[in-house]
């Protein structure tokens, strides 16, 4: 797969805005801090996955993306760990968030 | 090497952004102990028992039901609020592998994330000198941040919402027309309005009173309907899957919805209020402090002629993004004002989203006053520059100054500050009070309750040193009394289900040697029987062994 320049724009800049996130995060709030800001990033990424295959901007995307990861994703978690342990809902949350990540892809190409 | 303009500037906000989390942190950077007031302790108390048991819960556990048990009118004894919040803190707890600073810290995101939404709102249909004026305004908000020490964790999140959801609606509206439209906006509209109540249910009315208002607004100048059937079912659905996400808490809501209004039928109606902003700080005296009324010192007197100008200069305008920041005013002053159909009920709170709106409309009367004097465009360009840079110098010499007194290093500090005890000594756990309740939360089997003395309860002491049992139980996750105020005592005493916990560290402080006396006394009499299992930094921890 060949990534254009403007996408290889983005993931310099997103990788430059992390990096300082991260060292921000470590310099205040050590390694706890570093690993809060690493879980906040990850939980979104299945929702900006979903709302790329629609027609919304990047700025949107991030934005709405990142509100979605720290509620929905925090809710599902807790529900299914009501049957299981707390981290492997999280876990499980996180595939099941993929998994719809996935099928929206999917119908996004199939558009 | 040219920079993208947009990376730029979004760097820029990523760096005041963060600036924003190191002020709003100072009083756990070093300390890393729980604070707050007893809102803070219940929010803290529910993510708490999620991470650390590693389990959800569906009914509450007894240092929490202690207090909170009655709270849910619909489903006693389970969560009051939604656990969509709780759990992001939990799960923050999880990941970050320790109990107090990645609740603190992902808290202290979700409270300041409402800088993010103005930003990004703001930027979209005003540019970036606007959106970012408008964050440093906000950084610097007491009433933004003083909840966010105080408590009202949930709420502070709720509100950066507002924008979002008013946002989503606003870009239906304006793209709306027979032959095309785009209907994931309003899809979003209501999802996020789903979420929004999940959060808190007070945020979620006012985004309901500014969803209404910003549709008549937009409707009006636009003179068309944005209706679709098919959209709005779609979004009703949305809306109602994730309201039955939690149904005990949100059906709650009706619950205390019913509650209130039983209790507004003794409002009366005064015409005054509706040419008053604010609320009479007499009104919440104990509550919450004066100044917390006062335009001058939440908002710095300076951003009152920017504002005015900024208000006179959309309703000049009158485009559809003025309307937008007008119908968001609008929907501020409408739910600052029901307290005039009998719903009063935590309207001092509502005040607390003035500067979410206001920062904005300061920061468009700053910019865009440049360009509304008549000069050469050059001119123009330098006197909107010069503006901006009083702009941000005031932020910071007056808000961030005045902010600073508030929101430090020593703020709920229960060390000694320059040499002296400050009243955060009685309200915050001191190190040896926190390391003594960690070690009954990780010794003292579940069910068992604890004992406290030593903590002063005199009538004098009694409303601040409540504040460090409800901590005390917090972190040891143990039902905590006073033994002195406790009626049963016999019912404890020879009990081996309750721990007595004696505190010697308060007594020197507070100069108290009659209870002094009095707990070395127990000590030999009442707890001759017992084994002194935690002895450390005058803290000890006595336990009744059984015989197997």
């Amino acid at each position: 797969m060949k990534l254009s320049s403007e996408v290889k724009e983005l993931i310099t800049f997103v990788s430059v805005i992390l990096l300082v996130i991260l060292v921000f995060s470590y310099y205040f709030f050590g390694i706890t801090g570093m690993k809060v800001v690493l879980g906040i990033a990850i939980m979104p990424l299945p929702f900006y996955i979903i709302l790329s295959a629609f027609n919304f901007k990047e700025g949107e995307k991030t934005v709405f993306s990142i509100l979605m990861g720290v509620t929905l994703f925090p809710s599902l978690a807790y529900l299914i760990g009501l049957v299981i342990s707390f981290k492997l809902a999280i876990a499980a949350a996180f595939i099941v968030f993929m998994a719809a990540a996935a099928v929206a892809w999917k119908f996004r190409k199939q558009k | 090497m040219k920079i993208n303009r947009n990376y730029l500037q979004t760097f820029i906000f990523v760096l005041v952004y963060l600036f924003a989390i190191y002020f709003w942190s100072q009083p756990y950077q070093e300390r890393g102990i729980p604070y707050g007031e007893y809102d803070a302790m219940s929010h803290f108390e529910v993510a708490d028992y999620i991470a650390y048991n590693d389990k959800s819960f569906s009914n509450l556990p007894p240092y929490i039901d202690l207090r909170y048990g009655a709270d849910n009118d619909f489903k006693p004894h389970t969560l009051w609020y939604p656990p969509t919040f709780h759990s992001a803190l939990a799960v923050s707890e999880a990941i970050g592998g320790e109990r107090i600073v990645p609740v603190y810290l992902m808290n202290t995101i979700l409270a300041t994330f409402i800088i993010i939404t103005v930003y990004f709102v703001i930027n979209s249909l005003f540019g970036f000198l606007p959106a970012i004026l408008s964050s440093l305004l906000i950084i610097f908000s007491p009433r933004d941040f003083m909840p966010f020490l105080w408590g009202q964790w949930p709420e502070r999140f709720g509100y950066a919402f507002i924008p979002i959801i008013l946002y989503c609606l606003y870009q239906y509206f304006i793209s709306y027309s027979k032959e095309n439209s785009r209907p994931g906006y309003l899809y979003l509209t209501a999802l996020f309005l789903g979420i929004n109540i999940l959060i808190h249910p007070l945020v979620f009315f006012h985004s309901l009173a500014g969803i209404a208002v910003l549709y008549i607004f937009l409707a009006i100048k636009q003179k068309k309907l944005a209706l679709s059937w098919k959209h709005i079912s779609v979004s009703a659905i949305i809306f109602i899957v994730i309201f039955m996400l939690f149904p005990y808490q949100t059906f709650n809501i009706f619950s205390q919805f019913g509650r209130n209004t039983a209790d507004a039928k003794q409002a009366s109606f005064d015409l005054s209020r509706l040419f008053q902003w604010s609320l009479n700080p007499a009104d919440y005296a104990g509550s919450v402090p004066a100044s917390y009324f006062s335009f001058s010192n939440m908002h710095g007197l300076w951003t009152l002629p920017f504002l005015l100008i900024g208000i006179f200069i959309l309703l000049w305008r009158r485009e559809e993004k003025d309307l937008f920041l007008l119908a968001w005013l609008v929907a501020l002053y409408l739910v600052l004002h029901r307290d005039l159909i009998g719903k009063a009920t935590f309207l001092h709170r509502s005040l607390s989203a003035s500067a979410h709106i206001f920062a904005p409309l300061t920061a468009v009367g700053a910019v865009y006053l440049a360009s509304a004097v008549k000069l050469p465009p050059k001119f123009n360009t330098y006197l909107k520059y010069a503006l901006v840079a009083v702009f941000v110098y005031l932020a910071f010499t007056v808000n961030m100054k005045d902010a600073s007194a508030i929101l430090n290093k020593n703020t709920y500090n229960p060390n000694p500050v320059n040499g002296r005890l400050t009243s955060d000594f009685l309200k915050t756990l001191t190190q040896p009070q926190f390391e003594a309740a960690e070690w009954i939360l990780e010794n003292a089997p579940p069910d068992y309750n604890l004992s406290v003395l030593g903590i002063p309860y005199k009538s004098n002491f009694l409303q601040a040193t409540a504040y460090k049992i409800r901590w005390f139980a917090a972190v040891s996750q143990h039902v905590s009394r006073f033994y002195y105020l406790y009626e049963n005592k016999t019912q404890i005493i020879n009990n081996p289900k309750w721990y007595f916990v004696l505190d010697y560290t308060m007594l020197g402080a507070v100069q108290d040697k009659e209870a002094f006396d009095s707990m070395q006394a127990f000590e030999k009499e009442v707890l001759a029987n017992y084994t002194l299992a935690y002895n450390k930094n005058d803290m000890r921890v006595y336990k009744l062994e059984t015989k197997q």
